[in-house]
């Protein structure tokens, strides 16, 4: 198929490289309003944040968040959706949404035995309750027009990016490219929906530079890097993300599919990254974790049923600030006391971890500004390992790679 | 000008005081209207009802959500707090700062705290009461605590209110006459101790105030306890818990001004208007949370809707499981001033049910305490313009007696939620989270979810932390087994 320029509901307005590294700082301005780039998406599976209200949400400072496309078309159901008029009136949510499959690519990964990947798309059983299920780039893309997001993904062909089968891992990338013709061509709605494509390849960084080179010239107007975070090594996974963002036009936003670790944040960041988004966040704190610039603590360790200093002192969520800050004063003692016990208990972990991850990419995209990301850089690892030599390998070789050697003060 | 006359009352009482005026005074036996002040909280207008919490929180509002109850005050069970006693000292009496329970619970400042010893409602406890322990249950079992840890509990936690020990056989089907002198004289004494406790609090600390039980036994019965009270304590507690509100009708005179909390758990609204009938003035109405972890949607207002079709009784509450809702964007209750009908719908409540996620709970929540709130002030309008009575019977005519039946699963149940007798029985309490997939792989066009209910919803990842999946408990009925036998006939 020949490449066509498709329109665009999506304008990126760079405001900021880094000088050293490949960081970027930007403006997206999409269909419900800008989003500051580099951003982290809270992922509202089934159209709510485990949970939080959309305000809660809100007020935690997120504008753009996730809805996963798959399991919106099994509950409510594209009649509903359609009936209702989209994502955003059904829960009540004023501002961006962005509906991924990543579940279903991840079932394809963790569960292949029991899906089965055709020209025509993907069979497989469904994780709910094991009834035959059949996705189409066609269903994804009219299921998306439905859902009224304002950031659609291709469907794609995911596999494992551990798999040593080369010859499957090229089939699934050149499917992928095909399927992305076939979601252009079904997408009903590209002058208010921007269609992101997905570059797959595994860790084959030639394959990776074929899938790019491939999509970008299909022009969609942003770009995912996916089959990543499905339990590669930390440095392949850096090289990939390497390998694509440096052959990637400058002015489109570039979106690393189901990364949320800090550090996997700022480093991939520093790669040239302006997108992510994790379920880990607001899973892990629905099992009393929570995540500080010192690590992730487990508040329902004993040792901190005592413990009444705020989950993180100076965090500006509402559960850490004082009352004098206007805030709960939520202590650590008191999610030891709820937690797992009562669902409120989740909810106020929950808002700190969103909190916490939007925070930290708001200082992100400050110190991109501010010219000082390496500084930034150096001062993330310190803060989170009290000694240089536990600083993970992977960090270390991948900043090195773009001009941030961690290990020099 | 009761407004103006109470307010300079109000100013000349010590700091902690409880001040407690009927506004519409009223003999024996009739419904009463009245104004409960403590300096620094919300005022009460009465008859109301407390937010009735679990481990310092209203079943699923986080704190910074707990405005939009609408509550004016809580009720919070110590047993809630002390899991490490007696091995370790629990970690709220080490929290080092004034007002410790409501910093630990992180409540607003003006919320009038109500401490008690147990949960409403309370579940037996294996450990039988004795001359100086009740027998409690903590999220990690039996306990038993004393009448002198329950006072110093008291002294450290500063709660406005703490209503003192009762000596009642929770769980026991039948109770002879004999346990029933012990009743009588067991709560004497932790009464009597819990004021002289009290009174040795030093003038600049705070004192909380102290409500009596009122046992649920014959008045002959616990007549040595009452005179008692009445001889040498009755300026000593600011008002009365009663058990069994058909006491209400032989509540001594010296009581009356008292204000009344309900411990005889209400298990619909008709039951709530037959105790405000009866007189009585504050309440728990652990049915509100029920409802919600059923997925029941509370659909009564009082009196009864001026405008109404149609001649079948009306259900008191909405099943939002139910799929007639898919596409429904009405709020829960027209008109409703709640924050889940103010900002959603009701397609969007019963997804969220039938996706097990937590926010169909909250939003359920807030709508069934507003619910409620706007119901008490319905009851306080109807007294003060004297039509309660007529009221009443409208209302019992024009809604169903009781609370639609559950249909859908609640959030996982938690051993401090479900009665003793329940161990060792056979039914799972919570379903299995997780099945093997056995279907065969056959080609399938479309996307619709499994027409089996029983399978449909079986997976979620928050099985993980246990917060899914609730059968075959239902926590109204632990307290429905307990009948006191009358020894008199």
């Amino acid at each position: 198929m020949a490449p066509v320029s498709m329109p665009s509901a999506l304008r990126y307005e760079l405001l900021a490289k880094c000088s050293v590294t490949k960081a970027r700082a930007a403006t997206l301005h999409l269909p419900h309003g800008p989003v500051p780039l580099p951003i982290f998406m809270p992922v509202a599976t089934q159209a709510s944040l485990k949970g939080l209200t959309p305000e809660q949400l809100e007020e935690a400072g997120c504008r753009l968040c996730l809805n996963n496309t798959y399991h919106l078309g099994l509950k409510p159901g594209q009649a509903t959706l359609d009936a209702i008029g989209g994502a955003h009136k059904f829960q009540s949510w004023p501002h961006n949404i962005l509906t991924a499959d990543a579940d279903v690519s991840f079932q394809m990964v963790s569960l292949l035995k029991l899906a089965k990947v055709t020209e025509e798309g993907v069979r497989f059983l469904s994780p709910h309750d094991g009834t035959p299920m059949l996705l189409t780039p066609e269903h994804s893309i009219s299921l998306q027009n439905s859902i009224g997001s304002d950031i659609i993904m291709q469907l794609d062909d995911v596999i494992a990016t551990t798999s040593p089968d080369l010859a499957r891992m090229t089939e699934a990338m050149e499917r992928s490219v095909r399927w992305l013709d076939r979601c252009i061509k079904a997408h009903k709605y590209p002058e208010r929906q921007n269609l992101f494509c997905i570059i797959q390849g595994g860790l084959d960084l030639d394959l990776r530079r074929r899938c790019t080179a491939e999509m970008v010239a299909r022009d969609t107007p942003g770009i995912a890097i996916g089959g990543l975070s499905g339990g590669e090594a930390k440095d392949a996974y850096c090289k990939v993300v390497d390998t694509c963002t440096g052959l990637l036009p400058e002015k489109k936003p570039r979106y690393v599919m189901g990364v949320g670790y800090p550090e996997d944040l700022v480093v991939s960041v520093a790669l040239g990254a302006d997108m992510f988004d994790c379920v880990w966040p607001t899973r892990t704190a629905r099992f009393g974790n929570a995540i500080t610039a010192r690590g992730v603590l487990n508040l329902r360790n004993a040792a901190y049923a005592e413990d009444f200093s705020p989950i993180e002192e100076g965090c500006q969520c509402v559960c850490c600030r004082s009352l004098d800050e206007g805030g709960l004063g939520i202590t650590r003692a008191y999610i030891y006391h709820v937690t797992a016990k009562e669902t409120a208990g989740a909810h106020l972990l929950t808002i700190h971890n969103v909190q916490y991850q939007l925070n930290l990419m708001k200082q992100v995209r400050q110190a991109i500004i501010d010219d000082r990301y390496p500084t930034f850089l150096k001062d993330f690892f310190a803060k989170l390992y009290d000694d240089k030599s536990k600083y993970p390998q992977w960090a270390v070789d991948a900043l090195k790679g773009v001009g941030v050697d961690l290990l020099v003060d | 000008m009761t407004e103006a006359l109470s307010a300079s009352k109000l100013a000349d009482l010590p700091p902690e005081m409880l001040d407690f005026t009927l506004l519409k005074p009223a003999g024996a036996l009739v419904p009463r209207l009245g104004r409960l002040s403590i300096p620094g909280r919300r005022t009460l207008l009465t008859p109301d009802f407390l937010g009735n919490t679990s481990r310092g929180a209203i079943p699923h509002i986080s704190q910074d959500n707990f405005g939009k109850t609408g509550l004016d005050g809580v009720y919070i069970a110590l047993e809630d707090f002390i899991e490490k006693h007696p091995q370790k000292t629990p970690p709220i009496f080490k929290l080092d700062t004034p007002d410790p329970l409501r910093r630990f619970t992180a409540l607003p400042k003006d919320t009038i705290f109500v401490l008690g010893a147990r949960r409403q409602p309370p579940i037996p406890s294996a450990n039988a009461n004795t001359n100086s322990e009740i027998g409690i249950l903590t999220s990690v079992g039996f306990q038993v605590i004393s009448s002198e840890y329950y006072a110093a509990a008291a002294r450290k936690l500063q709660p406005d209110i703490v209503v003192g020990l009762a000596d009642i056989p929770f769980g026991q089907p039948t109770v002879g006459l004999k346990r029933k002198d012990k009743m009588s004289d067991r709560t004497e004494t932790w009464t009597r101790d819990i004021i002289a406790k009290r009174s040795t609090i030093d003038k600049s600390e705070p004192r909380f105030n102290i409500f009596a039980p009122i046992l649920p036994i014959a008045k002959e019965v616990q007549s040595w306890y009452l005179e008692h009270l009445l001889d040498d304590m009755v300026d000593k507690i600011s008002g009365v818990a009663i058990y069994d509100s058909h006491l209400l009708d032989e509540l001594p005179e010296e009581l009356q001004h008292l204000p009344r909390l309900s411990f005889d758990n209400p298990s619909s609204p008709h039951e709530l208007l037959r105790q405000v009938g009866l007189g009585m003035d504050l309440f728990t109405v652990p049915f509100v949370t029920d409802a919600t972890d059923a997925g029941i949607a509370l659909d009564f207002t009082f009196p009864v809707p001026q405008k109404t079709n149609g001649t079948e009784r009306r259900s008191l509450g909405m099943d939002m499981w139910k799929s007639e809702h898919t596409e429904s964007v009405t709020p829960l209750t027209d008109g409703c001033k709640c924050y889940a009908c103010s900002k959603h719908h009701r397609a969007y409540i019963q997804h969220l049910l039938s996706a097990k996620e937590m926010l169909g709970w909250v939003l359920i929540q807030f709508h069934n305490h507003e619910i409620l709130d706007a119901f008490f002030a319905g009851v306080r309008n109807s007294i003060d313009k004297g039509t309660f009575e007529q009221d009443v019977a409208t209302f019992e005519a024009f809604y169903e007696p009781k609370l639609p039946e559950k249909t859908g699963q609640g959030p996982r149940v938690r051993g401090y939620q479900f009665k003793a007798q329940d161990h060792g029985k056979s039914t799972k309490r919570n379903p299995k989270a997780y099945k093997s997939l056995q279907v065969p792989l056959n080609a399938f066009h479309g996307q619709q979810p499994n027409p089996n209910p029983d399978v449909r919803d079986v997976i979620d990842d928050d099985a993980l932390v246990g917060l899914v999946g609730m059968e075959h408990v239902d926590p109204t009925e632990q307290l429905e087994g307990l009948k006191i036998e009358d020894d008199r006939s």
